[in-house]
């Protein structure tokens, strides 16, 4: 198969997920317990509104019509209005996600920098002293809450020593970047973590491979074996890894949000549902499912870059 | 097989067993055994009520009357960290419980039929790792209202998946092999090969992966107490504790750092035991 | 004979494991003459492979090698790493036993030439390009400006072996370390790997050591063999004395075991029980429990390794009795 065909054929796959996504959302908010026009307007509502919102949304038709109606809506970009903001839920989507995209961007950049040369310490120090502590530091970082980290390096880097902002997202796109920072540390630990201990297992698997002795046999240099013939073939395992973590990292970011009070799409997340605010997190619940299998995509065309056995 | 891999096989062989449990099973043995007896007991040691006001100290300092340290409503730190032990234990068990038991069942059937319920379940499966885990949940728990039982559902409608998927996988590999044949060769239910002979073996992998997943509930569970979607104040909850600390966290950091070393503590039990089953079953993971 | 070309003292391999230190490769000498092909025979297990990768010191990290590897008046096994890197690959090459898993899969045939020719010689892109053509056509894979661009997956077992041999031969090496090259193939292929090697022995003159435990591959292909069991030589000498009149009681058990003609090649398995473990190495002659002359002297006293005719070394209380026995037959 040639790599085209490869795009075609995972491109093809979008589709069904992309069905199941909206399939998910729609079920959300009507097939759980309580009618939607009650759980929008709370529980003392007129019977004259609730008639009103049900006619307005739609839910007084059959389950298959409202999904048809769902799933036009959606496509034409059309995703409801906020009830409380008052303003159209795509446009504050477009408006917070963006912030959210670059925290997390940030956030796997750094994971990612952290834990491929950790990993190469502790694989090839396998077992003594700097491998302990590797593994260490980043066991007590996987089971630390990413609100926990965050209180404390906002408590210690932000307002004690005032190295960075203690909140918000500035004035500007270098000052944004700026007030990204700390966030992102935050929400890049347990990532680094997770990956640096799959990195770890996958180069001790590969350091003793025939292809890599047979490497060393020919006479190249300690540096081009590592990244040429070792790390390549044990990223493999590490790119797919990174592409499922990337949800887990989309959901940190609404607490790490929180916590730094960056208005992205996690603060907006949480500020809908303590208002009540349907349209808003079905949109927002919408918007960071289809985020993931794009991302998904690209994991999985970086995956078959790095290795031809999938793609061909 | 090459003279290496001969080389390192002969080694290994005549290296002496060893007789004593790893050493990861026994930390994290001792940790969660604890972390159990507090949630069982926390009265036995915690000094006060968790709950009860003394305006008379408010946000005092670590001493030796409150080694933690009181709140700003002068209750004690440490009583309130004991006490949130049977809170985020029992999120821990009754988070996934239902979904280790769920997805196991599941995965043993999807396993074992193949074929169409195969295929279904694949899809179930690209749906929901779609969606971010902590999205779906805050989202269905949003609908559902805030607090503990509405979360427990809320996990567990999504959580049973990953079991499904890892149980699945390994009855796929166990089913081809000898004995299951046997077992159908001799005309054994479906049901009895899938219960008595293919999941026994298939569940170790499962289990390794629910002390993952008991760490996961943790964090899962003290995260939607913060964000004030899970238990509720003024209940003792690691969450909740750390979300009252914050705005005092530059002078009196006791009320939320010491509850977040409750988290990392019991998360890092968790991790440990599982390590340690993993090396004691030789799962990989 | 001239000075060899690779002289081998008292080679030791020893490896760490799990608190202990066992020996794989136990005083081995031999030495490899200019043109010459030497065959290292034993079962799996016994150090022949070790041996060869301790002259490179390719041994996983926790490994030591000790002892004397002259090339060229320098010491293989005492020289600075960054001198060695030249000699491997260089003027020492080696091929392995499995070409799919001994080629990286992830990188296409001319990555893995050319990375070579860039360690060694001063060609530029170019010249790199235009010499990797020659060695795939060298090695007699077909189509060669078009296969390079292909990944080892996309390659027959034996066109990967020849790749192999390409990259191995790459920057013209005066000895080729030969690991079980042939034994991951089939019968028919296996041949025309051989007769590959033999062929491109002469054509580029280079001395090869060959590492086999079928001695069919021995008697076809080389000029010299020494037989290792549980890590040191027990039996070194010319292949045609050794065949007519082995002197260790190893030896003449793996004779028993050479296919006649004709019959397909099996492992080595007519001698009654299993070689040791490196941890468990018996005490005295390491072949006593399997050994059907063994008497009391053999369970207590390792034997030497010394002339028995010359040129023809044993390591055998009873090489007197293992030769009667070898002429009875």
């Amino acid at each position: 198969m040639s790599t085209p065909e490869y795009l075609a054929r995972r491109l093809l796959q979008l589709v069904p997920t992309l069905i199941a996504i909206l399939v998910v959302v729609f079920a959300l908010v009507r097939l759980l317990p309580g009618d939607p026009a009650s759980a929008i307007l709370g529980d003392r509502a007129l019977d004259a509104d609730v008639e009103r919102i049900n006619r307005e949304y739609g839910f007084d038709r059959p389950i298959p019509v409202q999904f048809g109606i769902f799933v036009r809506q959606v496509l034409t970009g059309d995703l409801g209005d906020s009830t409380s903001l008052k303003v159209p839920v795509a446009q504050l989507i477009a408006e917070r996600l963006p912030i959210t995209m670059l925290l997390t961007l940030m956030a796997a950049l750094i994971s990612v920098a952290l834990a491929v040369p950790l990993a190469f310490v502790a694989a090839l120090c396998r077992d003594r002293l700097a491998d302990g502590m590797i593994r260490g530091a980043f066991q007590v970082g996987l089971s630390m809450p990413v609100f926990y980290l965050g209180l404390i390096l906002l408590t210690v880097f932000g307002a004690r020593l005032g190295w960075f902002p203690v909140g918000g997202d500035g004035d500007g796109l270098l000052d944004l970047l700026y007030h990204l920072v700390l966030p992102a540390i935050t929400l890049a630990l347990s990532l680094a973590a997770v990956l640096m201990r799959n990195l770890r297992a996958a180069i001790i698997d590969v350091v003793d491979a025939d292809y890599v002795t047979f490497a060393r046999s020919k006479g190249l240099r300690g540096s081009l074996v590592l990244l040429r013939h070792v790390l390549r073939n044990a990223l493999i395992s590490t790119v797919a890894l990174f592409g499922l973590s990337i949800g887990t990292l989309l959901g940190g970011a609404v607490v790490t949000e929180t916590v730094f009070a960056i208005p992205g799409a996690g603060r907006l997340m949480v500020d809908s549902i303590t208002g009540r605010d349907y349209p808003v997190v079905q949109g927002l619940t919408l918007a960071l499912a289809v985020l993931v299998s794009l991302t998904f995509l690209l994991t999985d065309l970086l995956q078959a870059w790095l290795d031809p056995r999938i793609a061909r | 097989m090459t003279d290496a891999a001969h080389l390192e096989a002969a080694v290994a062989a005549g290296r002496p067993r060893r007789a004593r449990p790893p050493g990861p099973l026994v930390w994290g043995g001792a940790i969660l055994g604890l972390s159990l007896f507090l949630a069982a007991a926390p009265s036995l040691v915690a000094p006060y009520d968790p709950l009860a006001f003394d305006y008379g100290a408010i946000l005092q300092p670590p001493s030796p009357a409150h080694p933690f340290g009181t709140d700003n409503f002068g209750r004690d730190v440490l009583s309130r960290v004991i006490h949130a032990y049977r809170i985020d234990m029992g999120i821990a068990v009754f988070a996934t419980v239902v979904p280790f038991v769920l997805g196991t069942l599941v995965g043993a059937v999807v396993g074992y039929a193949g074929g169409l319920a195969e295929t279904v379940f694949g899809r179930v499966v690209d749906a929901v790792i779609t969606f971010p885990f902590l999205v779906l949940v805050i989202a269905i728990v949003s609908v559902l209202g805030p607090g503990l039982i509405n979360m427990y559902i809320a996990v567990s409608l999504v959580g049973w998946v990953f079991y499904a998927r890892i149980v699945a996988s390994e009855v796929k590999v166990q089913k081809r092999l000898d004995y299951a044949e046997a077992g159908r060769a001799m005309g054994y239910t479906h049901a009895r090969i899938v219960l008595r002979h293919l999941l026994p073996n298939a569940i170790t992998p499962a289990i390794v992966y629910w002390m993952t997943d008991m760490a996961l509930a943790i964090l899962l569970g003290s995260s939607l107490g913060y964000l004030g979607l899970g238990a509720q104040p003024p209940a003792a909850e690691w969450g909740v504790q750390i979300a009252e600390g914050k705005n005092f966290m530059a002078t009196a950091w006791w009320i939320s750092v010491f509850p977040g070393a409750a988290i990392v503590v019991t998360g890092l039990g968790f991790s440990l035991l599982g390590d340690g089953l993993a090396a004691l079953l030789r799962v990989r993971r | 004979m001239s000075a060899p070309l690779l002289s081998v003292r008292g080679l030791t391999a020893r490896f760490r494991a799990g608190g202990r230190e066992v020996t794989a490769v136990d005083d081995v000498s031999f030495d490899v003459g200019e043109g010459e092909v030497l065959g290292l025979v034993g079962e799996s297990g016994s150090g022949k492979s070790v041996t060869l990768r301790s002259l490179l010191r390719l041994l996983p990290s926790g490994a030591r090698v000790e002892g004397q590897a002259l090339w060229q008046g320098r010491d293989l096994v005492a020289m600075p790493d960054a001198r060695l890197r030249r000699v491997r690959g260089g003027a020492i090459s080696m091929i392995f036993q499995e070409p799919m898993t001994a080629l990286n899969p992830v990188l296409p045939v001319r990555v893995q030439i050319e990375e070579s020719l860039r360690a060694h010689t001063a060609l530029d892109r170019a010249g790199r390009r235009a010499r990797a053509r020659e060695l795939l056509d060298l090695v007699g894979i077909p189509d060669a400006a078009r296969r390079l661009d292909e990944y080892p997956h996309q390659f027959s077992g034996g066109m990967r072996q020849r790749a192999m041999i390409a990259i191995a031969l790459a920057s013209e090496p005066r000895l080729l370390l030969a690991d079980e090259p042939t034994t991951a193939l089939d019968v028919t292929i296996q041949d025309q790997i051989l007769k590959l090697i033999l062929d491109l022995k002469d054509r580029l003159g280079m001395s090869v050591v060959l590492v086999t435990h079928d001695l069919g591959v021995v008697a076809e292909t080389c000029s010299r063999m020494a037989v290792m069991y549980a890590g040191r030589i027990v039996e070194q000498g010319g292949v045609r004395e050794v065949f007519a009149s082995p002197r260790h009681a190893y030896t003449l058990g793996l004779l028993g075991s050479v296919p006649r003609a004709g019959t397909e090649r099996s492992a080595l398995r007519s001698i009654e029980g299993t070689p040791p473990g490196l941890a468990a190495i018996p005490p005295g002659c390491a072949f006593n429990p399997r050994c059907a002359f063994a008497t009391t002297v053999c369970r207590e006293v390792r034997p030497d390794l010394s002339p028995r005719t010359p040129g023809h070394l044993a390591a055998c209380h009873h090489s007197d009795r293992v030769a009667q026995a070898s002429l009875a037959a």
